[in-house]
């Protein structure tokens, strides 16, 4: 482990943070912090980013957050190895899950409906920006180890 | 403030999703989709947003964790596990989250990706504006620092005359294509259309001079019997439409006139500014403009921004368009350019209730004040004003300056600008006294890109409006322009223009000409640095082994380039090939040096560059230092001046080089230099900065290749930073109305 283990990682939380200050006032808006997670290499529920927010939201103005409170919390949550990505079997493992007749790949219709009903239901947008990424354009389905491979890349 | 989100409009799922990019709205502007309850305490009148939204009692996350607190909420089986076991359905719905997690960190690595380019973009712009801003600075210091240069004011010149050559002098020949049209006064609507036809063309799309110097100087003339403050109505129209920065970007503004129509008297136009530099159409764009408002006198109205000088011009671009479109004749209309400048109103007041400027205001700004001054002496905003042997109204330069560059922030209180170097940041609080002492209800302002255009601010009382579509690069952001009606409620139109060339695209595609655009403005300004990098980055590399430590190499960049860029995530990009523990820095050093990345440092401007370029500004320099009107300035008085200059522009010239600079310039040996001489001694000075810089680069082109990794990066930001030119077909844009109609 790096010397600089803390200071780096602060410094790094730091950076992913400051993407989203608009106007270098060390705040962001509280709808930026699941990404600034998902940068820092975690891969958090909605759930567990509510959590984030309602440890770190400022009490005096609601809807912004600030570094103060955002660093300690969640260098404790990167430290402690919460929120990190699985392996690429357990998505493969997921989505086999939901292909119950093992065919290889899910129509766009279930996944559709899945998606946006489901867990943590998708909006209509993020629909809409999933299709082009997930859909074999000439069958119409969901190969899932295809879509796999593309959620797995880092672009 | 966020309590409603668009997102909670799903049935209360209390699902939040992150503002993108290229959301409706961005993420400060929480406003736009706040409920038409607020909307109508707020002197914008009835409800103008997209949306009607009830405000949610519930909170964010408090439904979100009912849900999945709550007992038994398997019992939400819809269509999809209707039918299944209790466990079949546990496991399909745990699988679900899982891939959504995974989907949700996919899309905001996209997103960070885009944010990144546009801090990139952003900051850059602003790092060069601040260095024209420390013009202004260091000649504020150098007339306090010589106080007799106020009182004896700048050599006889005053706001009365006008400069330039007389209009008995001969315009050269051109050579090359030339449009063939004849226009003469006055400008009429046929006129107007035959100039647009010959615009667009990517070929002989040159007016012939005479009649470039006919609109400029028309333009001028009207211009100057108008009050520092158009005063715009709604009486006859029922509306009016505003148009923010056109930067040159001809092409947006036929989408606008193409869209909306030409002006007329029911159909005004409020243009706010910066019409020119940075794109590569800013002539031809000042002079539609100018001709629409001879053309329409009732119905066009030009607001001077801080792109409308000089100063602005020699480092931005306009300066240079000129002198390559009329290589002959480019001074004769630089000089008639400065004249349309000096005299372009300051900002437009609509309906006695709304104020237009480009920049915005500060906690300082007096409209009485600005409707009185002379605004005739500013021939440029960086320099010092033409006095008339009155001393020099430091609050009035200063009233003019807040106004043309300030920017609104999201806290309170007013503080200086330090990303521009000049003007304010002001909160909603200066917002709302501002509005008061004035009587307003709102301001409209441009100055800084959108990624949607347009932007509300301090409770929908500040709306900035931008209407140059792809400004940094293709597919960066959209343009807009503003309509009011009567009530002065607003909506917008979206577009981005040439949009066939985008929609051909993929997502991928398009991501990596901004990216690529990003960089490579990035790179050249970490060029003009590069030297000062190599010294540092061999600082902590004692061994010489060409890597250091990732927070070491982050440290270097951000203390040498000064830009406030997240250096940790785009440190892949700019040590290509290098692992995760260190930083190989020699990679970096090499991309600068690369051919893409110098051909790009040769295509802009650097600082002295434009300094020398700008040769009033030295002139004023001279004449400030040359407090008694010798024409001469001593040793001693221009040492004084070197100390301000050094400070005021470090890294250029040590103050030793300056000194010996100024002996050099002493020809005679008498202890004084003359006009002549002092501008000789820079552009001399200037030639062999140059010459050291290509001897330089001589000695590096032998020393080993690049590694594979750099030369990669290279070709990809090439091909895709490649502009093919089209004639402009105003039909091509992609146009879409946000808001409510009218």
């Amino acid at each position: 482990m790096d010397f600089d283990f803390n200071n780096d990682l602060e410094k790094r939380i730091s950076d992913a943070f400051c993407v989203f200050d608009h106007h270098s006032e060390k705040l962001i808006d509280v709808r930026e912090v699941g990404t600034v997670l998902r940068l820092l290499g975690c891969v958090p529920t909605e759930e567990e980013v509510n959590e984030v927010i309602s440890a770190t939201e400022t009490e005096e103005t609601s809807g912004v957050v600030h570094l103060t409170k955002f660093l300690p919390h969640v260098s404790q949550l990167l430290m402690e190895r919460k929120m990190e990505p699985a392996p690429p079997e357990k998505i493969l493992e997921a989505f086999k899950t939901l292909d119950f007749e093992n065919k290889g790949y899910l129509t766009k219709e279930y996944f559709g409906k899945l998606m946006m009903e489901e867990g943590e239901p998708f909006t209509q947008e993020e629909m809409d920006e999933m299709w082009p990424v997930a859909i074999d354009p000439i069958s119409g389905h969901i190969p899932y180890e295809l879509y796999l491979n593309q959620l797995m890349v880092y672009l | 403030m966020l309590r409603s989100c668009v997102c909670l409009q799903n049935g209360g799922s209390g699902k939040r999703r992150s503002s993108s990019v290229e959301d409706a709205s961005s993420c400060r502007s929480s406003e736009i989709e706040r409920v038409g309850a607020s909307m109508q305490t707020t002197t914008l009148g009835s409800n103008g947003q997209p949306q009607t939204l009830t405000p949610p009692t519930s909170t964010r996350a408090s439904s979100l964790l009912q849900l999945f607190q709550r007992k038994g909420w398997c019992k939400h089986f819809r269509k999809p596990l209707r039918g299944m076991s209790a466990t079949r359905a546990e496991k399909t719905i745990r699988a679900a989250i899982f891939i959504q997690k995974w989907y949700r960190r996919h899309q905001a690595r996209q997103e960070m990706r885009k944010r990144c380019n546009w801090q990139i973009f952003q900051n850059v712009e602003y790092a060069c504006e601040q260095d024209q801003a420390e013009l202004y600075k260091f000649f504020n210091d150098l007339i306090k620092h010589m106080p007799q240069a106020i009182e004896a004011g700048n050599k006889g010149q005053t706001s009365k005359q006008s400069i330039g050559p007389e209009k008995s002098a001969t315009l050269y020949e051109e050579t090359g294509e030339m449009a063939r049209i004849q226009l003469e006064l006055p400008i009429q609507k046929k006129h107007i259309d035959l100039m647009i036809d010959v615009f667009r063309k990517k070929r002989g799309n040159r007016l012939h001079p005479k009649y470039v110097c006919m609109i400029l100087r028309e333009a001028a003339k009207c211009l100057k019997q108008m009050p520092n403050l158009w005063m715009v109505s709604t009486a006859v129209s029922q509306q009016v439409t505003i148009c923010g920065d056109l930067h040159g970007k001809l092409d947006d503004l036929l989408v606008v006139l193409y869209k909306n129509g030409l002006p007329s008297a029911s159909n005004p136009y409020v243009f706010n500014g910066d019409f020119v530099d940075r794109g590569k159409r800013g002539l031809e764009v000042l002079l539609l403009l100018l001709s629409l408002y001879l053309a329409f006198p009732n119905a066009v109205f030009l607001n001077r921004g801080n792109h409308e000088d000089s100063v602005m011009n020699a480092r931005y671009g306009f300066i240079r368009e000129v002198e390559g479109k009329y290589p002959r004749n480019h001074k004769r209309l630089l000089s008639l350019i400065d004249e349309v400048y000096r005299w372009l109103p300051l900002g437009s007041i609509l309906n006695n209730r709304v104020l237009i400027v480009h920049g915005g205001f500060s906690d300082t700004t007096n409209l009485d004040l600005i409707k009185s001054i002379d605004r005739g002496k500013y021939v440029s905003i960086l320099r010092p004003p033409l006095m008339d042997g009155e001393a020099l109204e430091k609050a009035e330069w200063q009233q003019i300056f807040d106004i043309m560059w300030s920017d609104p922030q999201a806290s309170q209180g007013c503080k200086p600008n330090a990303l521009r170097g000049a003007g304010v940041w002001f909160g909603p609080d200066t917002t709302e006294l501002f509005l008061k002492r004035h009587r307003l209800s709102y301001v409209i302002r441009s100055h800084e890109c959108k990624p949607n255009g347009h932007e509300f601010m301090h409770d929908n009382k500040v709306i900035t409006i931008f209407s140059a579509s792809n400004y940094y690069a293709m597919g960066s952001n959209k343009g807009a322009y503003m309509r009011l009606n009567n009530q002065l409620v607003p909506h917008f139109v979206q577009y981005i223009s040439a949009a066939s060339q985008t929609k051909e695209l993929s997502f991928k595609q398009r991501m990596g000409i901004v990216e690529c655009a990003a960089l490579k403005e990035l790179a050249v300004r970490m060029r003009e640095h590069r030297d000062e990098l190599e010294a540092d980055f061999k600082k902590y590399d004692p061994d010489d082994s060409g890597c250091i430590t990732i927070s070491k190499w982050c440290f270097v960049m951000e203390n040498v380039t000064k830009l406030g860029l997240p250096w940790r995530l785009l440190r892949d990009k700019l040590a290509p090939g290098t692992d995760s523990q260190c930083v190989n820095y020699v990679r970096t050093l090499d991309l600068l040096d690369t051919d893409v990345i110098m051909e790009a440092e040769a295509d802009g401007t650097s600082v002295m560059d434009a300094l020398y370029a700008n040769k009033a500004s030295l002139e004023t320099i001279f004449n400030i230092i040359d407090a008694d009107h010798s024409g001469e300035i001593t040793l001693d008085e221009f040492e004084k001046a070197i100390d301000l200059l050094v400070a005021h522009m470090p890294g250029v010239y040590s103050k030793d080089e300056m000194l010996e600079k100024c002996r050099m310039m002493d020809l005679n040996g008498d202890g004084k230099v003359d006009l002549n001489e002092f501008l000789e001694a820079f552009r001399l000075s200037d030639l062999s900065r140059k010459e050291q810089q290509e001897e330089y680069l001589r000695k590096r082109s032998t020393c080993q290749r690049p590694s594979e990794s750099v030369t990669r990066l290279a070709d990809t930001i090439s091909r895709n930073t490649l502009v093919v030119e089209h004639d402009i077909d105003p039909t091509d844009c992609e146009a879409k109305v946000v808001g409510q109609k009218s």
